[in-house]
């Protein structure tokens, strides 16, 4: 009960707090669109990485550090990118369940509703954007073995996530270099190719290749990592 | 017969500090094996190693006959390992612990319930099934542990100090579960409670300093002890000349001195009517001979030293 309550609060609670507010500074974004409504897949987005933060820390870090079910699990006959792949799977469809409450919630506040395609391609990109995001937790789950530490690590990525990665404000309002080099990582990527497709029916293959060749390496490397940590 | 665990020269460092040096022996399939030995002699490294959760440094783990670095896939699923620390997940009921370790290892559902209700009517957790393990007292989720590591029916079953946190009953329930496994499993436990280890073993290894300070059977590490004997006797009052006196008997072995009471060892009954003899001059209070067991010989006197 709890959970479904902080799934239906918490996008209310980031319309209030950033969506009420910014709509009267930003109005629409500089290709026209809405405030409301071009901010709503980042929202979305940012929804997913909650949820990531959160169920990698249950099911990988806790585990982990208090010595609870995760060397028992590693024990399974699986290789260790396997086991991340694990990981990684349950973070994803938990955080569509979260997506798709969001989306619901959002879509009574927004002044126009989205297109009916839109609520299939933003799950599609949230798989994206949570295998890649779900990697970077996981890499600092490994090589963190202190909860303030890990805490602190969370924290500014999400603080980096909020202002970083274009879910806020247009990477044209931050200065020319500091906006190409934020819009070229693979979490940009991924926010920037959705807003193109939902608001301009416009597909740029690469930002999508780039993050799925990224997270798979990137997945391949926790294996490795985690193979290290433990010693195994 | 044929070996179910075989090291050949492991050797484990930590640090620069070595846990485990060039240990080289074969566990027998279907015997159980105790694992004793003083803190930090490197027992529980030792499970680890065996069991996967962490490599050695040296040398090689066969299990079944396949080395467990180069087949790790194949031969994680022969191990069952229970760990000395509580480690299910709390936030679970102690059912869901064990499907879903059950689920890790591809042990289907029913197979899953079949052992796991099976298993539970032995250990006595039936009620417990069901319950969060945060709600639970340690010694029927120390049974869980063992319920949990046998889901998937492996070959070997490695557990450190598997009785421990367990009240009388609950320990007699899990040796009548470990004993009846016995010949159908190689079992192989760490303990800390010698009278555990006197009661259920096919042989006992004990560890010190990384090594195997003595191996075999109950009935052959007390023969190291070449029928040694503890001695004590209370007097009303122990002069010093005369437990010097006693010291001195050729036969009285690392004599010692409590109060008014003299300890000794001898090889030999009859050592004691020397010591008697000796001392008619003095009241007695109390006379005692103790055969030496396994705490005896765990002593530093004997595991170190030796009777001299």
């Amino acid at each position: 009960m709890t959970t479904i309550s902080f799934m239906v609060l918490l996008p209310l609670l980031l319309h209030i707090a950033i969506t009420m507010v910014m709509k009267n500074i930003l109005v629409r974004s500089l290709d026209q669109v809405p405030y409301e409504i071009w901010v709503f897949p980042g929202i979305v987005l940012l929804i997913a990485s909650v949820s990531t933060f959160s169920m990698i820390y249950r099911d990988m870090f806790d585990l982990r550090i208090h010595r609870k079910s995760f060397i028992p699990i590693t024990l399974a006959p699986y290789g260790k990118t396997q086991l991340i792949l694990g990981f990684l799977v349950t973070s994803i469809i938990e955080a569509l369940v979260y997506v798709v409450v969001a989306m619901s919630v959002l879509t009574v506040l927004l002044p126009e509703p989205l297109h009916w395609s839109a609520y299939f391609i933003i799950p599609l990109f949230t798989f994206l954007y949570t295998f890649m995001l779900g990697n970077l937790v996981i890499t600092f789950s490994v090589l963190t073995d202190r909860i303030s530490t890990y805490l602190s690590i969370m924290i500014s990525v999400f603080l980096f996530i909020l202002f970083g990665t274009g879910v806020l404000v247009e990477f044209e309002f931050y200065p020319k270099t500091i906006g190409v080099l934020l819009s070229s990582f693979p979490l940009s990527m991924i926010l920037s190719d959705l807003r193109g497709i939902l608001f301009f029916n416009r597909v740029d293959w690469n930002q999508i290749f780039i993050p799925i060749v990224v997270a798979i390496g990137w997945t391949w490397f926790n294996g490795y990592l985690l193979k290290r940590k433990l010693k195994q | 017969m044929e070996a179910s665990i075989t090291l050949k020269k492991v050797g484990k460092l930590v640090g620069d500090k070595t846990i485990l040096a060039s240990l080289t022996f074969g566990v027998e399939r279907g015997s159980l094996v105790a694992v004793i030995g003083d803190n930090e002699a490197g027992k529980s490294m030792l499970l680890k190693v065996i069991s996967g959760i962490e490599y050695q440094e040296f040398g090689h783990v066969f299990i079944n006959g396949l080395d467990s670095q180069k087949r790790r896939l194949e031969v994680m699923s022969s191990i069952g390992f229970v760990p000395h620390e509580i480690d299910l997940d709390p936030w679970l009921t102690l059912e869901q612990n064990v499907r879903f370790m059950g689920m890790m290892y591809g042990v289907d559902t029913e197979t899953a319930n079949t052992r796991m209700v099976q298993l539970a009517r032995e250990l006595h957790i039936i009620p417990y099934l069901k319950r969060m393990v945060q709600d639970i007292s340690p010694g029927i989720v120390k049974k869980g542990m063992i319920l949990r590591a046998l889901v998937h029916d492996p070959d070997i079953l490695i557990m450190d100090d598997p009785t421990a946190f367990m009240d009388a009953e609950s320990y007699r329930h899990t040796w009548d579960l470990l004993l009846r496994l016995r010949g159908d499993k190689t079992i192989l436990y760490v303990s800390q409670s010698l009278t555990e280890v006197e009661a259920a073993h096919d042989r006992i290894l004990v560890l010190e300093d990384g090594r195997i300070a003595l191996d075999g059977s109950l009935d052959k590490l007390l023969g190291s002890t070449f029928e040694f004997h503890q001695f004590q006797i209370e007097f009303e009052e122990l002069p010093d000349k005369l437990f010097e006196q006693l010291s001195k008997l050729p036969k009285v072995k690392n004599p010692s001195r409590i109060g008014n009471s003299i300890h000794f060892y001898g090889r030999e009954r009859n050592v004691f009517f020397e010591v008697l003899n000796a001392a008619t001059s003095a009241i007695m209070k109390d006379i005692s001979v103790k055969k030496l067991g396994l705490q005896d010989l765990m002593d530093a006197k004997f595991a170190k030293d030796g009777i001299h």
